[in-house]
């Protein structure tokens, strides 16, 4: 029995690291899928000079080099080609380049002896996917049979997500608000049967979580209407094309549904777990020791939520204060609406703390009175 | 007043009720770590100083404010932070591979079409930067694995101190299976509801699958949630592994006290 576990265990992990390799290699050498021409660089040769650069007290130097590549699809498959690149030591929208590298570029002129041209953007796909892998690795890994279900949960969710993102597009005057409640219904109830299975645990946390979200979302959504958004500044996606406050709206309840969500199901499975134990204990005892989780959670969840919103705004926040914005203008121009989701975000989770309790001691009791 | 005032004071409100005492710490602990960023944040702008420096100091006060704040100085909550500052060296490790290679540093065109009046030769390496940011991205959800871990280990111990090293250990890894879940939903959904605006502009104008893949905006988000979340995950063995260590020796050393 314990042999040809090991035998399925072999032959599985063979069979994941040649899928994965394959992919590997698919994806280092997929530049036929690509319109642009791509450049793979054969050499890389800096020229001398270099130019110093900056403001008082920011130091910093401009370089050039020049490349020769050769062009990996395309009409002009296989020519050589000569580009000029330029990079600064810090890097903000610039990149030195080196012997290897894949880049997109924009063929200029081919009427020469050498084409010459210019380079769009480096060819990332490749280390999104290494990344990828090495996160589901680690989680199957670690997680096993509970890893393998939470890497299909996700797919799952992102295929839905793109899926109804799509639609919403395609529609004229579709609500992204009500698309997005779906959504959050959807997800809440496919990853937390996927989690924790089809049982009346996982109704009183799929109740819990969806009550928890949009609750915090009405606090938004009413605290947004009486100060009039007043503090909001709606410039960092100035870019979209849409109604920035309804994205807004939309962002912020899919936003904190994962931590509510994580509380619902760290609570009610506590308490079951209780209930498990002893079948015969009171409702009042269930409610503190569920407050007891609670209090133990709320502080290290809502921290999670903060940095993960927040520490994508660093490398825009120094750009503003190194070129001299006032501090307040930098902080409300790039925090206001990640601290907005991380505030929203922790009222959700305080909030889901009773909710679930309720939601728990609900479904005992009734199951007590129908004995 | 303004939106954020109303929603601090909505949640400090909530927590104290909630959590009581512990709310009200849990809320002052967020408080500081604001703080700490901030002045993070301010260090960064002095050249002279290296970022990546400054933010392991600044994690490792992080996770002082979340570990022994919260929780008071006791075996649980050392544990967990010497948990967490294990992962964060692994993690940075495998920042260090990664980030460099696949040049998400900086700012995609998207990001910076706004800016022009900006001179982006600000003397800040930002290759150091994305490093940085990952770290104290992922610091969060580190502090908040481990602790959970240590915390169920202790009571598992409490309950069946005959256990040994190994078994515990296994126990451990029970836990964190069943948190990992949650953690990788938490952190995806907090991801796409801070990029969907993002996601919905690249549907207007039509990015093909190609373009918003090597995009610097898209490559560079997936690429740092996928090493918080592999950061988040690592803590789990580590935590569990120590957790068994250090309350198996402690045993031992109750026994030979005796």
């Amino acid at each position: 029995m314990k042999l040809t576990l090991n035998k399925k265990t072999i032959i599985l992990s063979s069979l994941v690291l040649f899928f994965i390799f394959i992919s590997l290699l698919f994806v280092h050498n997929n530049f036929n899928l690509y319109k642009q021409p791509i450049v793979e660089i054969t050499q890389a040769i800096p020229k001398d000079k270099k130019e110093s650069i900056g403001l008082a007290n920011n130091e910093g130097t401009i370089s050039h080099q020049r490349l020769v590549g050769k062009i990996k699809n395309g009409p002009y498959k296989d020519a050589i080609i000569l580009l000029e690149n330029t990079y600064s030591s810090s890097g903000a929208y610039d990149h030195k380049y080196q012997v290897g590298d894949q880049l997109f570029i924009t063929i200029q002129n081919d009427k020469g002896i050498e084409l010459t041209g210019n380079i769009d953007y480096p060819k990332r796909d490749t280390f999104v996917v290494v990344t990828a892998w090495l996160f589901m690795i680690i989680v199957f890994l670690i997680g096993k049979k509970s890893g393998l279900f939470s890497i299909i949960s996700l797919i799952i969710n992102i295929f839905i997500l793109l899926f109804a993102l799509n639609r919403y597009t395609e529609l004229e005057g579709a609500s992204l608000l009500l698309i997005c409640s779906g959504l959050v219904v959807f997800f809440t109830v496919t990853s937390l049967l996927l989690v924790s299975g089809n049982n009346e645990k996982t109704y009183a946390a799929i109740l819990a979580t969806i009550i928890g979200t949009f609750s915090a979302l009405l606090i938004a959504y009413v605290v947004m209407k009486i100060t009039a958004e007043r503090g909001l500044r709606y410039e960092e996606m100035a870019f979209v094309t849409r109604s920035p406050q309804k994205i807004f709206l939309a962002s912020i309840l899919i936003g904190s549904l994962g931590a509510v969500m994580d509380i619902a199901i760290t609570i009610t499975s506590s308490l079951y777990e209780l209930y498990d134990k002893n079948n015969f204990i009171s409702l009042k005892d269930l409610k503190e020791s569920g407050t007891q989780i609670g209090k133990d959670i709320m502080g290290s969840m809502t921290n999670v939520l903060f940095f993960a919103y927040i520490s994508g705004s660093i490398p825009m926040l120094l750009l503003y204060l190194k070129n001299g914005a006032p501090l307040s203008y930098a902080l409300s121009m790039n925090l206001s609406l990640e601290l907005t989701r991380a505030l929203v975000g922790g009222i959700g989770i305080v909030l889901t703390i009773p909710i679930s309790i309720y939601t728990t001691t609900y479904f005992i009791h009734k199951r007590r009175l129908s004995k | 007043m303004n939106v954020l005032v109303y929603l601090t004071i909505i949640l400090f409100l909530l927590m104290k009720l909630v959590g009581g005492e512990k709310g009200t710490r849990s809320f002052i602990a967020l408080f500081l770590n604001a703080i700490v960023l901030f002045v993070t944040v301010f260090f960064m702008t002095v050249q002279a100083i290296n970022p990546i420096l400054i933010t392991l100091l600044a994690s490792i006060v992080i996770s002082c404010i979340n570990l022994f704040y919260i929780n008071h100085i006791n075996l649980k909550s050392i544990t967990a932070f010497f948990a967490t500052i294990i992962t964060l060296l692994f993690l940075i490790t495998l920042i260090f591979v990664i980030v460099p290679r696949s040049m998400i540093q900086g700012f995609g065109i998207e990001e910076i079409e706004e800016l022009t009046s900006f001179t982006l030769y600000v003397g800040v390496n930002f290759t150091t930067l994305a490093i940085c940011t990952i770290i104290m991205g992922a610091i969060g959800a580190i502090t908040d694995t481990a602790i959970s871990i240590s915390s169920a280990m202790n009571e598992i111990y409490l309950r069946n101190p005959l256990l040994t090293c190994s078994s515990l250990f296994k126990s451990g890894m029970n836990v964190g299976r069943d948190i990992l879940g949650t953690t990788t939903n938490t952190l995806f959904f907090a991801f796409t509801g801070g990029y969907l605006a993002l996601i919905l502009w690249f549907k207007d104008l039509a990015y093909s699958f190609g373009e918003v893949v090597n995009s610097k905006v898209f490559s560079s988000e997936i690429i740092s949630i996928l090493c918080i979340g592999t950061g988040a995950i690592l803590v789990i063995p580590i935590t569990a592994w120590l957790s068994a260590y250090l309350l198996t020796k402690y045993k031992i050393n109750l026994v030979t006290n005796q």
